[in-house]
């Protein structure tokens, strides 16, 4: 068993250049890293990436991805993870969930026009899933797509939807048999976000879901006759239902991820500046039981991360996992934020104003934990859909989504 | 990046499951819990011959020299047994101690009686008023001419009642790490052993009257031997969490049949969302101790400091291993706590191992001190 990947001399070589690469392209920003301002330098820096091929890696080239292997994606996921940035996009989760089911379901002419303008980064796309009605049933939904002629009419409202900056594409999930029977009724469609009837409305929630960039609001979105060719149905007629077993498993967490423990040092950093009682808190020994706990935690996240990461890339047949790991970061990211509340006090609350430590961090960090309890399903949704893998009170196992990358 | 077994390992293995569906299964394994000594000939001399006491012994000390993770992968299969006997205390924990802490005419008398399952040996740390590491121990001995003599008690020694040898703890000077160890033959006058009962595995009383032991039986020198031990318990205690792992992924695997067999209200119990609560929380706990303790181990055999990888693996397979046989209670629910079906073998383990080499609290303790160590 090896947790890291062994490296050939070319490889290192490999991180040489995209370290070099990176010192070069990866914008210097000031303040908020989500501005208009310097959203702009971070799409630059997704364009510039997407023409070398390292936004997306391992896919195919055929489709705009970079055609590298495992090793490769880890080292370039290492490296943008120094400057806080992830990998699949940073800033286009829609393009990621939205380009793995279309290269799973697409036909190759919706491959080949869809996927090149997404993996090279010259697009943005939102995942449009939840619905006013339908939220954990997923199935429920009442965005209705009806045929007409060579198009589909658009009608319903999507919510918790995309980011702070408009996107290009609205990767969108919808009924297209309103009469049909459950789960042999509903349809994916690519929009263009410029369509008219496509209205997008800002919504006023407690915090974000996450540090992605372009993630810090959350929009509803409006398809009034919003029209639509057929050439952007994607997976097959009343297919959709199938499709998002690809969206979802992605979503869950089967993609894993691969990065260092951000909270805890971020805690210890902390801990070494703010005081208690004149003393820097580290030297505290209830402090230290605190950040022990915070790193027990994170630890688990961690390497539940990773594990899914190996086995996504390197194509290991997977159970719950990914449900676990995002079940599991859900609920302790809630645990964890008592531990920071305990470590630091009241002023972990605060923003602005003289006594945020934290610039806001830790605040943003508070509400983000909660928010984070729904996006990519419940939390009880990732416990249903962990029964399921493990076949409990069933004689099979459900199996999981199909991904390709 | 490779985080699945070898094909070595898988073999191995399938060795131990190979046995235990033989000589080791669950019918026999509930006739063993009734007996006074715990464990079977057949599983003593399995064990030894086949390797799996001496594995983590080096091979010219008769050992089979296997590393860290190949070593958790038989543990982790006998802990699925979950097979009892004193495979972990002595091939181990006592192996890894004389290894780390004797000379080398030590290490050539006792490791390869120990690897062969010729001779048992134990470490005795803990004494009546418990407390893990070298603060706990206060057995004083008296001196007399090139001998010492040992008059007290130590408790909670795993295996003390089947073991040859035990390597003591003893206290040798006021400083908290002034302890010494001394290898005490328990056929030696005035060494009595008592098998602990209750919701215990293998715990024993080990009485000392007037024993006296030469002092060239000391490992190592006086008050010299904590950075031995500390490296002796580095390396014996994530084959301990793997022996829990392997606990933990018993009670799962049985809870999991256990919600498609039974049938209630009509329909599998594995149905209802509040049973597939437990199972889910339990295979949570499962996989932190497993995922924690396969990186410490991957850190221990590429030589990277695995001080704080072993602390968390052991806290969380602690806790894990005793969470696990709840939620599997809570889902066997009657059927669980008939000693007839198997639940419990695991359960009392979960107990009794617990604060075996240190509870939870003392390794989350041990994290907050090496904080400044984490990269």
């Amino acid at each position: 068993m090896d947790f890291k990947p062994t490296y050939t001399p070319e490889q290192e070589a490999f991180r040489k250049e995209v370290r070099s690469w990176l010192e070069a392209h990866v914008p210097n920003v000031e303040g908020d890293r989500d501005s208009d301002e310097n959203y702009a330098k971070y799409r630059q820096l997704g364009r510039d990436l997407g023409a070398r091929g390292w936004l997306r890696p391992t896919v195919s080239k055929d489709y705009g991805g970079g055609g590298l292997n495992f090793e490769q994606s880890v080292i370039l996921y290492e490296e943008m993870d120094q400057y806080g940035l992830g990998l699949p996009p940073y800033y286009d989760s829609g393009g990621w969930l939205g380009g793995a089911s279309i290269l799973v379901w697409g036909t190759e002419e919706q491959k080949q026009r869809f996927l090149p303008p997404i993996f090279k980064g010259e697009v943005v796309t939102w995942q449009l899933l939840t619905a006013p009605e339908a939220g954990s049933d997923l199935a429920g939904t009442k965005t209705d797509a009806i045929r007409d002629g060579d198009d589909y009419v658009i009608n319903g409202t999507k919510i918790y939807v995309g980011g702070s900056h408009k996107p290009d594409m609205l990767w969108t999930f919808t009924r297209t048999d309103p009469t049909g029977p459950r789960h042999k009724n509903t349809s994916w469609f690519m929009i263009p976000t410029d369509t008219p009837g496509v209205t997008i409305v800002p919504m006023d929630l407690l915090g974000d879901g996450g540090e992605g960039i372009g993630a810090s609001v959350k929009n509803t979105v409006y398809f009034e006759d919003a029209r639509v060719s057929a050439k952007n149905l994607v997976g097959g007629v009343n297919n959709g239902w199938q499709v998002a077993t690809t969206h979802l498993e992605l979503e869950h967490g089967g993609g894993g991820s691969i990065g260092r423990n951000k909270w805890f040092e971020r805690a210890v950093q902390w801990s070494k500046t703010e005081k208690r009682n004149g003393r820097p808190l580290i030297e505290d020994a209830e402090a230290r039981d605190r950040l022990a706990d915070i790193f027990v935690l994170t630890e688990v996240s961690r390497l539940f991360g990773l594990r899914n990461y190996w086995m996504n890339r390197t194509h290991q047949k997977m159970s719950y996992e990914g449900s676990q790991s995002s079940y599991y970061r859900k609920l302790t990211g809630l645990d964890i934020t008592t531990n920071l509340q305990e470590l630091f006090g009241p002023a972990s609350l605060i923003n602005g104003g003289g006594f945020d430590f934290s610039e806001g961090t830790l605040d943003a960090y508070h509400r983000s934990a909660i928010t984070a309890l729904h996006p990519g399903g419940t939390a009880d949704v990732q416990k249903v859909l962990m029964a399921r893998r493990m076949g409990l009170g069933r004689d099979e196992a459900e199996a999981a989504g199909k991904t390709v990358e | 990046m490779d985080l699945s077994l070898s094909e070595t390992q898988l073999m191995l293995r399938k060795t131990v499951e190979d046995f235990i569906a033989r000589d080791a299964n669950r019918d026999k394994l509930i006739e063993l819990q009734q007996t006074p000594r715990g464990y079977s000939d057949e599983i003593w001399r399995a064990a030894s011959e086949l390797g799996w006491v001496g594995m983590m012994i080096p091979e010219q000390y008769g050992g089979g020299g296997s590393d860290f993770s190949t070593t958790a992968v038989v543990y982790e299969a006998l802990g699925k047994g979950p097979v009892p006997g004193p495979m972990f205390s002595s091939g181990i924990l006592a192996g890894q101690v004389i290894l780390q802490a004797g000379s080398e005419e030590q290490k050539k008398q006792f490791l390869p009686s120990i690897a062969s399952g010729d001779i048992v040996a134990t470490l005795a740390m803990t004494e009546p008023d418990y407390q893990w590491g070298p603060a706990g121990v206060r057995l004083r001995p008296t001196e007399s001419g090139d001998q010492y003599v040992l008059n007290g008690t130590k408790l909670f020694v795993y295996d003390g009642h089947v073991a040859d040898w035990l390597i003591v703890a003893i206290r040798t000077g006021d400083g908290a790490d002034d302890i010494s160890l001394l290898m005490v033959d328990t056929k030696a006058a005035g060494v009595s052993a008592r098998k602990l009962d209750g919701f215990t595995t293998s715990e024993s009383e080990i009485t000392f009257s007037n024993v006296k032991v030469p002092k060239a039986n000391l490992l190592g020198k006086v008050n010299g031997v904590k950075a031995a031990l500390d490296r002796a318990l580095l390396y014996a205690t994530p084959i301990l969490c793997a022996y829990k792992v392997g606990g933990g992924q018993g009670v799962f695997e049985m809870a999991v049949q256990y919600s498609r067999d039974r049938v209630q209200f009509g329909r599998p119990i594995g149905r209802f969302q509040f049973v597939q609560n437990h199972i889910v929380q339990l295979v949570n706990h499962l996989d932190a101790a497993r995922w924690t303790l396969n990186e410490a181990l991957w850190k221990l055999d590429t030589g990277q400091d695995a001080r704080v990888g072993v602390h968390l693996a052991k806290t969380l397979a602690s806790e894990g291993y005793r969470k696990a046989c709840d939620y599997s209670h809570e889902v066997h629910a009657g059927t669980g706590i008939m000693r007839s079906y198997g639940l419990t073998l695991y359960t009392r383990q979960s107990r009794s191992l617990y604060a075996a080499l240190g509870d939870p609290r003392y390794h989350r303790k041990q994290i907050a001190n090496l904080i400044e160590t984490i990269e």
